[in-house]
């Protein structure tokens, strides 16, 4: 048998790490319908299940009220409440990551999360009607808080990814006994208005989204034009430094911005564990490293995983739900572990 | 664009590292900063960028104070290489000499023509240009050493410093790394470099600036400052300085211990020692 002369020089193409222009393009567009997606069917499914057109219908005229009221007043500001939590915690994931250049950082993880949920519970031990944008200010001065501790444990990036991921676990699990605390000693009333520190949405409602907006406007924003120091920083300090960033002033105003991002979280669905570590390194995988991609796509990525995790805990147990911040940890538990395994 | 140290003190707490140390480096020179280790080489390239902030003393730009200029403005000037980055790993290396960009560009970092026309030039003079779609991870370390060199290069600097570029390196890419920094200095690049070798500094450099425990113990041209009396002061170990019989610069060794070195062999391949 004469063997087909092989070709001597295999045209062996280089392995492209690059992504072309087309592929950011391509990734958010399917994120975007995918999340639409996603959002009708949060409308859509629930105690009760509508059909797509009186979805539609509850969404575009009041003629039907029992329709209107539970497609436009119950699930559609817990839809966009949901997208926007996750948006907020895989943005200020995507900024952890990057200012602490720890792939294990997350809101949850370094306690940020638990320093919001410990500040807003206060509040409401103090006074149990306070308004709901006094609840939003205390979760975001809370968050900052959170972020300070981690500024001064991880200043100049001198400690190591794991030991950082040990003091936020170790201050979480502080705040978090607190909060426990509080919530055991306290009244009936004030104990269901704290459930939602178990990460849920059930609570949500117009007045509370319209309170969290301009912090949720804002961090995105400032996130996003922070994204070439982040850019630079991932360098490193010397690097970073020589290129002109000031690294102590921006990694204080990344660590800030992550605080407002991860109060407002908490404000609107309590306690989310694992969607700001989970969307960025998804997002990594999908577009690369530049950040001024990667916040987008992590922060839609960091919405539909929220979305999704929202209508699997409405869905699970109908007509009742547990709390969606289960599944976002069956989800980023897992991951963790993964990542603490293989990647550092 | 004139660099001017003066008087500057550089402390680490409490303790002084560089002591006072004036000079001038001059545009267009090629200056390596040798001595031992320890004597404050690193941290007086540290403090001429703006990676140390002086206790005392003021390092010039062009005449002008590096700490009441922008910290953007310098680094379109000065750019800085400090000792073997580690970062970065992921990036491919055309994603790495981008963002030497950064000072150039504003908010959210929007790409000029000048800026692909720098990375085009970064790429090419550290000779990348087959290197660029890998990651930096997967280069060897003297491809590696050009990628950071081609990053600082794509910030257009007039002044270039490098901490130690050839450490590490094997003599084939010892040699590579120091002729791209001798042809970008052909080209009007000012470069200051911390060097270990001392063979390398006579070989490659204008000026030769000796520190010991902070302060300068001599600087000049190779041919004049590079005598063993000087070396030895400095480095604390009998030197002797031959000279390369084809460009009659000085090569600067340390003299062989007769106790320790084997000096002759025996017909058979042995070893003999002096009695």
């Amino acid at each position: 048998m004469s063997g087909m002369a092989l070709p001597t020089t295999a045209a062996r193409l280089p392995r492209r790490t690059v992504t072309g222009p087309g592929r950011p393009v391509a990734v958010i567009s399917v994120s975007v319908a995918v999340l639409a997606a996603l959002g009708f069917f949060s409308l859509m499914y629930g105690a009760v299940n509508l059909s797509p057109a009186e979805t539609w219908r509850g969404l575009t005229s009041s003629s039907d009220v029992f329709t209107r009221n539970v497609v436009w007043e119950i699930r559609y500001p817990r839809v966009v409440d949901g997208m926007l939590v996750g948006v907020a915690l895989a943005v200020s994931g995507t900024l952890l990551q990057g200012v602490t250049r720890n792939p294990l950082a997350d809101p949850t993880i370094l306690g940020v999360t638990a320093a919001a949920a410990l500040a807003s519970s206060i509040l409401l031990v103090i006074d149990p009607n306070v308004a709901q944008w006094a609840v939003v200010i205390a979760s975001v001065v809370g968050g900052l808080v959170g972020a300070g501790i981690l500024f001064v444990i991880a200043w100049r990036g001198a400690v190591s990814p794991v030991r950082l991921a040990l003091a936020g676990i170790a201050l979480s699990a502080l705040f978090g006994a607190i909060i426990v605390g509080l919530v055991s000693t306290s009244s009936a009333f004030l104990q269901t208005n704290l459930g939602f520190l178990a990460g849920g949405l059930y609570s949500a409602n117009w007045a509370k989204l319209q309170a969290t907006l301009p912090y949720l406007g804002f961090g995105v924003l400032a996130a996003w034009a922070y994204s070439g120091h982040l850019n630079a920083l991932a360098l490193g300090d010397d690097i970073a430094a020589g290129l002109g960033v000031l690294t102590d002033r921006t990694r204080l105003a990344v660590l800030g911005i992550c605080g407002v991002l991860t109060g407002a979280a908490v404000a609107l669905a309590g306690i989310v564990g694992f969607v700001g570590l989970v969307s960025p390194h998804l997002a990594r995988v999908s577009v690369g490293q530049d950040n001024r991609l990667l916040i987008p796509v992590a922060a839609l990525y960091g919405a539909i995983l929220v979305t999704t995790a929202d209508l699997v805990a409405r869905l699970i147990v109908r007509p009742s739900e547990v709390p969606m911040g289960i599944f976002t940890g069956i989800v980023g538990a897992p991951f963790l572990l993964y990542l603490v395994r293989f990647k550092s | 664009m004139r660099l001017s140290v003066e008087g500057l003190t550089l402390c680490y707490g409490d303790r002084v590292v560089v002591d006072a140390i004036s000079c001038d480096i001059h545009e267009g020179e090629m200056v390596a900063i040798v001595g031992p280790n320890g004597s404050g080489k690193s941290t007086l390239l540290r403090g001429m960028s703006r990676l140390h902030r002086p206790t005392a003393g003021r390092v010039l730009l062009g005449g002008r104070d590096i700490h009441g200029m922008g910290a953007r403005e310098v680094a379109r000037s000065l750019a800085i290489l400090p000792q073997s980055p580690d970062a970065g790993l992921d990036l491919t290396v055309r994603e790495l000499v981008w963002r030497g960009r950064y000072p150039h560009q504003g908010i959210l970092q929007r790409a000029s023509r000048g800026d692909f026309e720098a990375v085009e030039f970064a790429l090419a003079a550290a000779d990348l240009h087959e290197l660029a779609p890998r990651t930096v991870g997967s280069l060897s370390g003297g491809e590696r050493q050009r990628a950071w060199i081609a990053l600082a290069l794509a910030q257009q600097p007039r002044v270039l410093l490098l901490d130690e570029p050839t450490s590490f390196l094997d003599v084939q890419h010892q040699i590579e790394v120091m002729h791209l920094l001798r042809r970008l200095n052909h080209e009007g690049m000012t470069v200051v470099a911390v060097l270990h070798d001392l063979v390398l500094a006579g070989r490659f450099a204008d000026r030769v600036m000796a520190i010991s425990h902070g302060r300068i113990a001599f600087d000049g041209r190779p041919q004049d400052v590079l005598e063993p009396h000087g070396l030895e002061r400095v480095f604390s170990v009998p030197m002797m300085v031959l000279t390369d019989p084809e460009s009659g610069l000085p090569i600067p060794l340390p003299r062989p211990d007769p106790l320790l070195c084997p000096v002759a062999h025996d017909a058979d391949g042995g070893v003999r020692r002096p009695a």
